[in-house]
């Protein structure tokens, strides 16, 4: 009785603290940082919110982690570096965020990973290419997202296969669309590609592209990759016909934008003929968590899933995994988690974080395709494969 | 970069039209400070609102055959929308001390823009949409220009000509310049001055609306998409002159002209930093822009 007694006055004591159970109840908070208003990739944002969101309801179905309930933090970064970084600092400050993910801006993610690397806590890319995401070796840095180089293999041998010869960049004034652009120049170099490549460069905030898409049809090119992000990319499809450079050349975009179920409202016919690098078609084979991921969000949104909420729930998924793991919400006890182990994502391939080379350092990349567009509202399970990295 | 006579006509062709439209969202700017004596920092925001109502009609109600409808009613409706927030939002200025007016201008304008914003995101979400135009590319020379960016022009010169004979051949008109030279005489010949600043702020508000719906399919509708719009504006009344509709013209004009042909021919990645370059040029050389004219004072 009065062991009992002790025992429950000792729980109150620590109750009371905040150091007993109750301090173990509380959840722990993921960090999600991601466009969710303009000027950034609202639509990119907010499928990766959902996917996190299906993530952490999933996670804690099955009982959480480390006994604890995870609850997510989501900041909006509006794509602008500055918002991004204050959000990072808030997470890790004020909401004790042990992992922060949702970046889509390659911009916003190279800022956070700065402040990152004094405080700690660990970052994931969900969508972002840039090579200086991870290229800088950050222990904090991780990715699960392709980086620029196969990125651009992936435009250069869907430009060779359909034996294009002359090649127009535009590219926004990013660290997207820069390090795109000067990484297609690079390979063309190193593999004797022999393509005639003219690049031009924007600024994201423009509303005009007609005068860069009237020196693209002086260029008279075979095809034209748009490395544009949000509306740029929209402005130069819509720009590009008017001018009448579609349908007569092909046009890749560098990211898979023209899955966005909103794409066929904003381009209707001119949107046929499209092309776009993606990193998952449906007819891809999934996970087991993959599936039941896919089932969920059917069921909640009444859409197939994309990439982007793909790997957002991934990403929910991979740093809880490493949380149980490291046995320790510690920040370098997931990093080293991370490093050494091997996670279940949505695809069938096992994600790994090795301490690669260059870009690769800390990243995982899903496969890379490019889809094709042939008639209108096509969705990218009826698109056409119109090449696969590698093949 | 790649030089042609024909690029080179094209490019200019391009920046014309360009700089028209420029000049219409600059217009409204204007004429409130000139009226009001007061920047509204939330005209981008109006500009966003005519875009939304234009896609909400077309889309929704109307169908593409009838774009210039919805037009009116964007302009219509931000007019209806700028009557109603004037006296509540910018008549109390006038009750606190001169000094403090520009102050007070600032932060309510601020506030409603940010205000407008954040309800354009709760209320349509952040994606983007574009109302449909069945309008043709048609071709200006040697240039194939968007059906709907022509419409947009062509409309935005009549507006531009119908807001000119407003001003100068009625009595509303009359009265609107008599307030922007010497409000205190306007209300001693018996006119309610807070009257006119209101349908000024009206007037002004509904420029940008016009201008927004008429460019809602060109530049598509989003909650920000207003923000480059009024950057644009105050280059353009730092270029022509604050308070002078000659000089938004003109301004515009310039600006579009200059931002073209800088992209094309100089450098694509500082496409904005042109027009930022000429509005320092003219504060060197015409402080006061260059229809602009010098502040009396006491």
């Amino acid at each position: 009785m009065w062991r009992g007694g002790f025992a429950g006055g000792a729980l109150l004591v620590s109750v009371l603290l905040g150091l007993g159970p109750a301090a173990a109840q509380e959840p722990i908070v993921f960090g999600v940082i991601t466009p969710l208003s303009p000027p950034g990739e609202t639509a990119l944002g907010q499928l990766a919110k959902r996917g996190a969101e299906i993530g952490a309801e999933y996670i804690n179905e099955k009982g959480g982690v480390l006994g604890r309930k995870v609850a997510l933090s989501v900041q909006d970064s509006a794509g602008k570096n500055e918002q991004a970084v204050a959000a990072y600092r808030r997470l890790v400050s004020s909401e004790k965020a042990v992992a922060v993910f949702g970046f889509i801006h390659s911009g916003a993610n190279i800022a956070v990973n700065e402040v990152a690397k004094e405080m700690g806590v660990p970052t994931m890319g969900t969508q972002t290419g840039a090579s200086d995401v991870t290229a800088k070796h950050y222990d904090i840095a991780f990715r699960t997202h392709a980086v620029d180089p196969p990125r651009a293999a992936t435009w250069l041998g869907w430009i060779k296969k359909n034996n294009f010869k002359r090649v127009s960049i535009l590219a926004e004034t990013t660290d997207y669309g820069i390090g795109l652009a000067k990484e297609t120049e690079k390979q063309n170099k190193d593999k004797t590609l022999g393509l005639e490549i003219q690049t031009i460069m924007f600024d994201r905030t423009t509303t005009d592209l007609l005068p860069q898409l009237l020196q693209v049809k002086a260029f008279k090119p075979d095809a034209i990759v748009n490395v544009g992000v949000g509306q740029p990319l929209d402005l130069m499809i819509t720009q590009a016909h008017t001018v009448g450079l579609l349908p007569g050349a092909a046009m890749v975009t560098s990211y898979d934008a023209p899955a966005r179920p909103q794409f066929w409202q904003l381009h209707g016919d001119k949107g046929v003929g499209i092309n776009f690098v993606a990193f998952y078609s449906p007819k891809s084979e999934l996970s087991e968590v993959g599936k039941e991921f896919a089932k969920r969000y059917q069921a909640k949104f009444n859409e197939p899933p994309v990439y982007a909420a793909l790997n957002g729930f991934a990403n929910a998924l991979v740093f809880a995994e490493a949380i149980e793991k490291a046995k320790s919400t510690e920040p370098k006890a997931i990093i080293k988690a991370l490093e050494e182990g091997s996670f279940t994502g949505w695809s069938t391939t096992p994600v790994t974080f090795p301490r690669a080379e260059g870009a690769l350092w800390h990243n995982w990349s899903p496969p890379l395709m490019v889809l094709h567009y042939a008639a209108k509202d096509q969705t990218p399970a009826t698109a056409t494969v119109a090449y696969v990295l590698g093949e | 970069m790649i030089f042609s006579t024909e690029l080179l006509i094209q490019t200019l062709l391009s920046g014309l039209m360009v700089g028209v439209l420029y000049a219409l969202m600059a217009l409204g700017i204007t004429f409130i400070y000139s009226i009001v004596k007061t920047i509204n920092w939330a005209m981008g925001e109006f500009y966003m609102i005519g875009s939304y109502i234009q896609f909400v009609a077309v889309h929704f109600l109307l169908g593409p055959s009838w774009w210039w409808l919805a037009a009116i009613l964007a302009a219509a409706g931000t007019f209806l929308l700028g009557l109603l927030l004037e006296p509540i939002l910018l008549k109390p200025m006038y009750a606190r001390p001169l000094q403090r007016r520009d102050d007070y201008a600032t932060v309510v304008t601020i506030a409603l823009l940010l205000l407008l914003r954040n309800l354009a995101v709760a209320l349509g979400g952040p994606n983007q949409y574009r109302p449909e135009s069945n309008l043709p590319v048609v071709w200006i020379g040697p240039l194939p220009q968007e059906g709907a960016r022509v419409a947009a022009c062509l409309f935005a010169v009549l507006a531009l000509g119908v807001f000119w004979l407003v001003i100068k051949k009625t009595w509303v008109g009359l009265a609107l310049r008599a307030a922007a030279q010497n409000r205190v005489a306007v209300q001693t010949a018996g006119v309610d001055v807070y009257r006119l600043d209101a349908v000024a702020f009206a007037i002004g508000v509904a420029l940008a609306g016009f201008a927004g719906a008429l460019l809602a399919p060109v530049f598509m509708v989003f909650p920000t998409n207003g923000a480059v719009t009024t950057v644009k504006g105050f280059e353009i009344i730092v270029i022509g002159g604050l308070g002078s509709i000659p000089g938004a013209l003109v301004g515009g004009l310039l600006l579009g002209l200059i931002e073209s042909l800088g992209a094309a021919f100089i450098s694509s990645p500082y496409q904005n930093v042109y027009g930022f370059l000429l509005v320092i040029l003219i504060l060197i050389i015409k402080p006061n822009g260059l229809f602009g004219e010098r502040g009396r004072e006491a």
